[in-house]
């Protein structure tokens, strides 16, 4: 049976392709800012462009959310359509996206819009908007996806803090590593939360770290591994955890431009929806 | 100039002279960047503005509203929500308080114009807690001042008026280094009163072009920018938290917050409608603030910014960091460090007492008592850092009635590897498991001069050789720094590593240091390399192995 509702997520949810037609999700993109320049994230510069252009450009780019008034005219657009809509996105901890999308829904008269602040960021929110997929009815859906946004977790491994700390979303202090010594922190995002999880001095024992962790959450409903400019390390995580749990499915997905803009190249994401 | 008389200010005006300012200050906020000094030096009172502003005319510019009321409305909205930085709520405010002065007009009069530019003022004087001359708040009553003057005279015209403001806020920033002690030591004007200043002067240009006869009456000049940001002195205390937030809430009062708030912290800002409060203050204790303010509605946009961090990362001496943080397991940390580089490495790893000393200059009992007394935890790490420290280290543990914890670190990568694994949450069995698994896997190469022949571990050495040791142990002796670790590299195995950690002593000159780190390079692409300044005496080098 057809759903009647519309499901829309935010390009920070990293949604890929694939599951964006299978499952008929609409996205609306936040915006990547070089100087003067805007882009829109994934429709006007995806992920190659994107690190290609932060690796040449002397400022760092800056980003910002959609505006409510964006937000209205996927409601309205979608209300020819459908009876209503459910909308996840990125954590309002984290960008005015969940906000915007709030505010832009209250302008939509006589169109349903369940607006789901998903606490996180990345594919755990492209998971929750596969899960709302799966049902026929709006309010069956928002029953399931409510409670599994406690469930959400990223684990982040960053090259370097710097594009964190500039997006002003983390200090180095916050992160344990107010120091000159380069170390990784490993991040967690879970429950409207960046707290740190570890600190080590070597990319490959953060990388273990981050594995442990993991492991130490098990078991878990979805799962993927994200990374910006990382991909053998990605595939890499992924074979090891294939082995380790048979028969699972371990997505490998790439962080798009705004995401990118405040991990930097070179991150790592180990993410998921606890069961 | 009657047609200039008969030019009202309405809402595609108002909308385009919006769009005049995004367009100036987005040219010119690197320069506003510059010259942050207050605050926090933070320098992105530019960025900030301009993302404020760029909030503010989002909606604007997909309104074709004829009111001016209505695009003032949607420009104080938009900005509210994007708000950034202390400036940039003061220019939200501003814009509020221009909205809330056109409410109801279709069309502004020159002096109705300039009645909004002091509303404007007026009321973001009343958002800021202690409003601090020599700001963007004295720009903008300057600018409004001027403006009224414009208005007043016979001949007033719209363009005119806003001349009026940006001539009036122009003067106005010039004349900030003499209101504000910071700005004058640091030899600049108000980041965010030449913010302003741009703003009313992109409105200008904006109505120039549309009124080209006018187009002669008014310059606008850049003025000259002195020189960017300067070292300030840490204010006692530190800076605290930069807390900021909106609250989400029905009827809420911003003055009853406002004033729970200020009881918390400084620089306070609380702003908003009944529905949307914006809150900002610099604070010690972020948790209250944000305890207190939960109390009211739904918090958004919680952002909490250690200033102390920011002010020295600035200042590029870095230090602190989870110093200043609590310890929830109640646990600190002392260690012996000898060393400029190396005491500011270990301080900022979250070392709470520093004993200085080392390999020639071996601290007494008495010296590690007195800086674990000094720590402000019941419970102790002490790390020696170094062979000959550890007895002496070890007859401190019954000395004091505080907990010690003797973790026996031979050598400064091992205390460097100790502190990274301490995690302040974990208790106190679980820290020192990790902390003791840690210093083991780490390994350390020495490099010094033998002080006397000897024959040790099989190799001869003579004085003044140049020496290596791996773990402590004499392995290799030569007349080239470079060499004797390459040596020693290589009899570690480099492919069972990926990080190389060079402290650098106080000895060694920059071409011996540079030698070193290519000559590594060249002979194990495989190994990340990091250089430290560690500033110890004896030891030219002390390479970390990981």
């Amino acid at each position: 049976m057809k759903r009647s509702f519309a499901v829309v997520t935010d390009s920070t949810a990293d949604l890929p392709r694939e599951w964006r037609e299978r499952y008929g999700i609409e996205v609306v993109p936040l915006k990547v800012l070089f100087g003067k320049e805007t882009f829109r994230d994934g429709v006007d510069m995806n992920n190659e462009e994107f690190f290609r252009r932060l690796a040449a450009s002397t400022t760092l780019p800056t980003t910002s959310a959609p505006s409510p008034g964006e937000f209205a005219d996927v409601y309205r657009r979608l209300a020819r359509d459908h009876d209503g809509c459910i909308s996840i996105h990125i954590g309002a901890q984290l960008s005015a996206t969940a906000e915007a999308a709030r505010v832009g829904a209250s302008s939509v008269d006589g169109f349903k819009v369940e607006v789901v602040d998903s606490q996180t960021v990345s594919m755990p929110v492209a998971f929750l908007c596969r899960v709302a997929a799966e049902y026929e009815t709006l309010e069956a859906a928002t029953a399931a996806v409510r409670p599994r946004v406690p469930k959400t977790r990223v684990l982040a491994l960053l090259d370097t803090l710097r594009y964190l700390e500039m997006g002003g979303r983390l200090s180095r202090a916050q992160a344990m590593i107010g120091t000159m010594l380069d170390l990784k922190p490993l991040l967690l995002v879970a429950n409207a939360e960046i707290k740190p999880v570890d600190r080590v001095r070597t990319r490959s024992r953060a990388i273990s770290r981050m594995v442990d962790y993991f492991k130490g959450d098990l078991p878990v409903e979805h799962m993927a591994v994200m990374h910006a400019q990382a991909a053998d390390e990605a595939e890499q995580i992924a074979d090891a955890l294939r082995r380790d749990l048979p028969g699972r499915e371990v997505t490998v997905g790439q962080i798009g431009c705004v995401l990118g803009t405040h991990t930097g190249p070179k991150a790592l994401g180990l993410v998921y929806l606890k069961s | 100039m009657v047609a200039t008389k008969t030019l009202g200010v309405d809402g595609p005006l108002f909308k385009r002279a919006l769009l005049g300012s995004l367009t100036w200050l987005g040219a010119n906020h690197e320069e506003v960047n510059r010259l942050n000094v207050f605050p926090v030096p933070d320098g992105d009172t530019g960025t900030n503005m301009l993302l404020t502003l760029q909030s503010a005319v989002e909606d604007v510019k997909e309104s074709n509203a004829a009111e001016v009321s209505k695009i003032a409305k949607l420009a104080s909205h938009g900005s509210l929500m994007g708000a950034r930085g202390n400036s940039g709520v003061i220019l939200s405010q501003i814009f509020r308080g221009f909205a809330r002065a056109v409410e109801g007009k279709s069309s502004l009069t020159p002096a109705e114009l300039a009645a909004a530019f002091e509303e404007a003022a007026n009321a973001a004087y009343r958002a800021v807690n202690k409003p601090t001359e020599g700001t963007i708040l004295t720009v903008a009553r300057e600018a409004g001042r001027a403006a009224a003057t414009a208005a007043s005279t016979p001949d007033a015209t719209v363009p005119r008026v806003i001349a009026g403001a940006a001539a009036g806020a122009r003067a106005a920033v010039q004349k900030t280094p003499s209101q504000l002690q910071i700005l004058r030591d640091a030899g600049v004007v108000d980041a965010g009163g030449f913010g302003l200043q741009l703003i009313l002067e992109g409105m200008l240009k904006t109505i120039e072009e549309s009124d080209p006869a006018f187009a002669a009456l008014a310059e606008s000049k850049k003025p000259v920018i002195p020189a960017a940001q300067v070292a300030l002195d840490l204010p006692e205390g530190g800076w605290g938290y930069c807390t900021e937030f909106l609250i989400e809430g029905a009827n809420l009062d911003t003055e009853l917050i406002r004033g729970q708030i200020e009881a918390l912290g400084n620089s306070v800002l609380v702003v908003g409608e009944p529905e949307l409060v914006k809150v900002h203050v610099h604070t010690d204790d972020p948790t209250r603030v944000i305890n207190l303010a939960g109390g009211y509605g739904k918090l958004l946009k919680l952002n909490v910014g250690d200033m102390s961090t920011q002010h020295r990362r600035i200042l590029e001496t870095e230090g602190g960091g989870q110093g200043a943080a609590h310890r929830p397991n109640g646990i600190g940390i002392a260690a012996v460090v000898a060393g400029r580089g190396l005491v500011d490495i270990f301080r900022g790893l979250g070392v709470d007492a520093i004993i200085e000393g080392g390999q020639t200059m071996n601290p007494s009992t008495q010296d590690m008592l007195t800086a674990i007394e000094s720590v402000p935890y019941d419970e102790v790490i002490l790390l020696p850092n170094n062979g000959n420290v550890i007895a002496a280290a070890k007859q401190v543990v019954g000395l004091t009635k505080k907990k010690v914890h003797l973790v026996e670190t031979h050598s400064v990568p091992q205390g460097v590897s100790a502190v990274v694994a301490f995690r302040p949450e974990r208790p106190a069995a679980e820290n020192l498991r990790a902390i003791r698994a840690e210093a083991e896997r780490v390994q350390t190469i020495e490099v010094t001069h033998a002080v006397r022949d000897t024959r040790s571990n099989g190799v001869k050495v003579r004085k003044g050789d140049v020496i290596g040791l791996i773990n402590a142990k004499l392995e290799f002796a030569g007349d080239d720094y470079a060499e004797v670790v390459k040596q020693a590299l290589g009899k570690l195995g480099p492919d069972s590593y990926e990080l190389v950690t060079v402290y650098r002593g106080e000895q060694a000159t920059d071409a011996e240091m540079s030698k070193l780190e290519s000559e590594i390079r060249s002979h194990y692409p495989g190994l990340e390399v990091e250089v430290q300044q560690g500033g110890q005496q004896h030891y030219p080098f002390i390479l970390s192995v990981e």
